[in-house]
């Protein structure tokens, strides 16, 4: 049986925003062919978001990648409208949020989407516990019921028994982990993440980033991750779209955005990326010559590059690869796995 | 042989020190300027003569008759009735209330209450310094008039605060608002206390009401000001959390904005109180019981004992209530800052112990309640208890004013001092800008130096509102104020910055300075002129030394906050050139140091100016002594004319200043 098409949880359509008095006409002007830099020094107008258009699936992890300044906090922070987008839409479930009184657009925030922020965003005259209740509390959930909700949200980030404690008090780490687990708390269908492990130490970043692939392994939760490091985005991201001057650039899978970057600047990203666990059998297998056969055992189209690397290692023959049912779909040779691992994006 | 090119030398120097050498051109103007004044002067002196009586357009007279009209017209017109009317008849039955409580209430449960309160609040020391504090005021005798002082702020100040704080968080809310607020705002700072006191007599009478009027309006700005301070500096990613999560405004601003803002709003709360403690003590000029009104009437009868005693139980309170009010404050930044993880259970045992403490200050309060219907009457400070130390400080000050006029028969004491400062600094200058300069050239002069500061909209403006003194028929009066400003700014400078200098250098001086300036600033303005008429009877010499006190602490704490700014990169690296300390001084630090010791001047300048009226009353004459007497007299016109121009020195010297610390940042 077919498995029923992911719906499309959130939807963004040309999406604009200019920071100025005058943005609409700013627009305008960029429409008839001046540069944003142009822009910015005749009319001191800053271009942060500049017609973007992406869909997120329901349960995906959609990462957005870019330097800083390239506008991804102000994009992800027009999808709970705590930026109102210039022009454009952003459909959640279907819906147009521009459209949404004061009272509706709450009722978003407090049900279907939370947050987790670059520095913590934490409370600091705040508990921990009620800290983790905010969200709760503001939909005017009880005392006794939103305490136990996140005495248990806080346990599944590790933090049981800190409750009592203030943010001030604890590592950087450990805060992210509050913020992580205030947004879980009010049990939301997307989570919104802008650079949260990015003021964290690596070691500390790392395990964060593992844990947070263990809890979305249960969850199934619509994510939606920023970041400015390209190793984050390959290791957490179902789908990159990479993000310039406002812009986006590429969308697509770690994958092919490893395999084929659209630009220069997608490129210089991709120089450092782990290719051996990024790329598989199916973006390096050659079409079978007519009539071969294969020797010895297939290869499935998703083995990672640096599996393929031991099963060429000492074979001179080529090896097949099948797809899920089995079928041969092409053939890899030793040379296109050195090849595919030495060439630097460049094919 | 030399490979110097001559024409480079002077343009590089200007490129290393654009300051300079703007600085020093704007001086060779002043000085060209000055020499073109004389020059004009001399020549037209005769020809000009005074500001001419005929085009005085007699602004008194239109107030009075407004006022005329507002006194005929208080018990019919409905704007009275409808609106000032039930303004004054609520704040008038809210003072007495809390009047006739603070005096009809047992004095220890007075003590008591406070005592339990500044424990709470702001600990041990400061719960025995207000039990001290009280006791004394009782001891000599001040009880009732200290209970009116009491309750006249802390009726001005809640009143001050139900307005303050809500207007504070609306103008956080909305940059229009806080444009639109800010000019009044700084306005209100920059006026003297008692220029508040005129216009409420004009629409509310003399008295208590009017006191209190004046006394919100000019407490306001620091309520306001620090709650949108308080919650404007919430961070951004704090308050966007709680947006994020579906936080209602109301929400936002109850649990999240004000708990972080609270500790800006309780400076806030503090400065209010200290404000307030201010204006009330000058209310006593239109009637206002109280503290101030034994030191006013006290001095007028030359009675320097009794106005000490009442100068010392007022400065008694304003030390009291700001180390209660400062406690506060600092308990709630500090318990934001050291939040401990309390368990449930601890923080039942912490409720509970608060719990008991203040049932406990009840139960006790209530037993001396019992005890004074039952046992002993204890509505009146026992006379037994009482003493007074007027007649001693009587004496010492008739032994003073006899021994240390002129000590010996050498040249030094109050006398020769009080001498050389109005004959080489006050008479040279009057004479200078009220008979000497024609008007014409004076107001020519202050537009030129408001052109070079500032602008030509600051010189327009300075030339017009000084030509405006002169249609009030003040311009004698003005420059002789002027001209006591003038040499009390000079005289604090000069002191100033040698201490500020000194401050800077040594950690010890600085520590022994602190608490000296920081008792100065809580001290009341009109206290001042207790210790001055002490030693040096009445007069112009007098109120100038009340003003350098008064004024002198900003000028001392930014010259040294200056000099300790510059970076210690800045400082190694003029050592490591071998400059001496004095070079290090005059070349490196005191340069550096500029623009904040020229906000020390300004500041210093707005404070003599503020204590203009209150020079006014021990013989400053001029602008002051008009205001006072107007006031006095219930001559509104007068009084108001006076206030007026006042202001107007105020601004323009604000403004001045102010011009010339923006060009040295700039330059
Ligand atoms: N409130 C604002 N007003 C004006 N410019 C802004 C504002 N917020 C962001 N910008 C500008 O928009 C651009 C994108 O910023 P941002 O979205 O924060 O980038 P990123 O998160 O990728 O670092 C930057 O040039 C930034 O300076
Ligand atoms: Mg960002």
């Amino acid at each position: 049986m077919e498995q029923p098409k992911p719906a499309e949880k959130v939807v963004c359509r040309g999406l604009w925003k200019v920071f100025g008095p005058q943005p609409n006409r700013t627009i305008d002007l960029l429409k008839e062919g001046q540069t944003k830099a142009e822009v910015l020094a005749e009319t001191g107008h800053v271009v942060a978001v500049r017609d973007v258009s992406f869909s997120v699936m329901e349960g995906e992890t959609f990462v957005v990648m870019g330097l800083s300044g390239s506008g991804k906090s102000t994009l992800l922070r027009c999808l709970p409208r705590l930026i109102d987008p210039t022009r454009g839409q952003v459909l959640i479930d279907g819906q147009d949020i521009a459209h949404l009184d004061a009272k509706a657009l709450r009722e978003v925030r407090r049900h279907k989407m939370s947050m987790v922020f670059q520095h913590f965003g934490l409370f600091p005259h705040r508990k921990l516990i009620d800290n983790v209740a905010y969200g709760l509390e503001v939909q005017g959930v009880g005392k006794k019921e939103r305490h136990a909700r996140a005495r248990e949200v806080l346990e599944l980030v590790n933090l049981g028994g800190w409750e009592n404690h203030y943010p001030g008090q604890l590592s950087g780490g450990m805060q992210q982990r509050v913020g992580l687990a205030r947004a879980l708390a009010v049990d939301p269908e997307i989570l919104l993440f802008d650079e949260p492990f990015s003021a964290l130490d690596p070691l500390i970043r790392r395990e964060m980033q593992d844990e947070l692939i263990s809890l979305q392994n249960q969850m199934h939760k619509t994510l939606i991750f920023i970041t400015h490091d390209f190793a984050e985005a390959i290791k957490l991201g179902d789908r990159i779209a990479i993000m310039k001057g406002g812009s986006l650039v590429q969308v697509g899978t770690p994958e092919e955005v490893v395999m084929n970057p659209a630009d220069e600047y997608v490129r210089e990203f991709t120089q450092d990326a782990p290719r051996g666990k990024v790329l598989t059998a199916r973006a390096i297998m050659q079409p079978a010559a007519p009539g071969f056969t294969g020797q010895g055992e297939p290869a499935p189209v998703t083995t990672p590059l640096e599996q393929l690397l031991a099963l060429v290692i000492d074979r001179e023959e080529a090896v097949p690869v099948v797809d899920e049912q089995g079928e041969l779909v092409g053939v890899i040779h030793r040379r296109d796995v050195l090849a595919a691992l030495q060439s630097n994006g460049q094919r | 042989m030399s490979n110097m090119n001559p024409a480079a030398e002077p343009s590089t120097s200007r490129e290393t020190s654009p300051g300079g050498g703007k600085a020093r051109r704007t001086l060779y103007i002043l000085i060209a300027a000055a020499i073109l004044f004389i020059v004009i002067a001399i020549a037209a002196r005769n020809a000009i003569g005074p500001f001419p009586e005929a085009w005085n357009i007699h602004l008194d007279d239109a107030i009075d008759e407004a006022q005329s009209w507002v006194i005929g017209n208080r018990n019919t017109h409905p704007v009275f009735r409808y609106f000032f009317d039930p303004i004054s008849d609520f704040i008038d039955s809210l003072l007495r209330g809390v009047e006739g409580a603070l005096i009809a209430a047992p004095w220890p449960a007075v003590i008591l209450a406070i005592f339990f309160i500044a424990f709470k609040l702001s600990g041990r020391k400061v719960a025995y310094l207000a039990t001290v504090g009280l006791l004394l005021m009782g001891v000599f005798d001040l009880w009732d008039e200290s209970m009116q002082t009491i309750a006249l702020m802390a009726v001005s100040v809640v009143i001050a605060l139900a307005f303050g704080i809500p207007i504070g968080i609306l103008s956080a809310r909305s940059d229009r608002l806080q444009a639109i607020l800010r000019p009044f705002l700084d306005a209100m700072q920059t006026l003297p206390a008692f220029v508040y006191l005129i216009p409420v007599v004009l629409l509310f009478g003399i008295a208590r009401v009017p006191s209190v009027v004046a006394t919100v309006i000019y407490a306001l700005p620091p309520a306001i000001r620090l709650t949108d301070m308080g919650i404007r500096q919430v961070p951004a990613d704090i308050t966007e959390a709680a947006d994020a999560y579906g936080s209602t405004e109301w929400q936002k601003l109850i649990k999240v904005q004000l708990p972080l803002a609270m500790p800006a709003i309780l400076v806030g709360v503090n400065q209010t109180i200290m404000m307030a403690l201010g204006i009330v003590v000058i209310a006593a000029l239109i009637g206002a019981p109280g503290l101030g009104l034994v030191v006013y009437e006290a001095l007028r009868r030359q009675h320097v004992g009794q106005a000490l005693q009442a100068g010392i139980a007022i400065v008694l309170i304003a030390i009291v209530f700001d180390r209660i009010s400062v406690g506060f404050s600092r308990e709630s930044e500090a318990s934001l800052r050291n939040l401990k993880p309390l368990t449930g259970e601890e923080m039942a045992v912490r409720r509970r112990n608060n719990v008991i403490y203040w049932v406990g200050a009840a139960v006790t309060l209530g037993l001396v309640w019992v005890a004074h219907r039952t046992l002993v009457d204890m509505s009146d400070f026992p006379a037994m208890l009482q003493f007074s130390i007027a007649k001693p400080v009587d004496a010492s000050v008739r032994w003073m004013r006899d021994n240390l006029y002129q000590i010996g028969d050498l040249p030094i004491g109050t006398g020769p001092f009080s001498d050389f400062i109005t004959i080489w600094l006050l008479n040279p200058l009057r004479g200078l800008l009220t008979d000497w300069l024609p008007w014409p050239v004076v107001i020519a002069g202050f537009a030129l130096l408001a052109y070079l500061t500032s602008g030509w909209k600051l010189a327009l403006f300075t030339a017009a509102s000084l030509f405006f003194l002169g249609l009030m028929g003040l311009w004698e009066m003005s420059m002789d104020t002027l001209s006591q400003v003038l040499v009390a700014v000079f005289i604090s400078v000069l002191i100033g910055i040698p201490l500020g200098v000194l401050a800077a250098r040594s950690d010890r001086f600085e520590a022994l300075l602190r608490p000296v300036l920081d008792f100065l600033q809580t001290i009341p303005t009109f206290v001042y002129l207790v210790p001055v008429i002490m030693l040096f009877n009445v007069g112009r010499v007098p109120g100038i030394m009340a003003s350098v006190l008064y004024a002198i602490p900003p000028v001392i704490r930014l010259t040294n906050l200056g000099i300790r700014r510059v970076e210690t990169e800045i400082i190694e690296a003029a050592e490591a050139f071998g400059s001496t300390p004095r070079q290090m001084l005059f070349k490196v630090q005191l340069p550096l140091a500029m623009p904040s010791i020229m906000m020390g001047v300004n500041q210093t300048m707005m404070m003599v100016l503020a204590m203009v009226v209150i020079a006014g009353l021990v013989g400053g004459g001029a602008l002051g002594l008009e205001a006072v007497t107007g006031l006095a007299k219930s001559q509104v016109g007068r009084g108001m004319q006076a206030g007026l121009a006042i202001v107007i020195l105020a601004i323009i010297l604000d403004r001045i200043t102010q011009g010339w610390a923006k060009q040295q940042r700039v330059g």
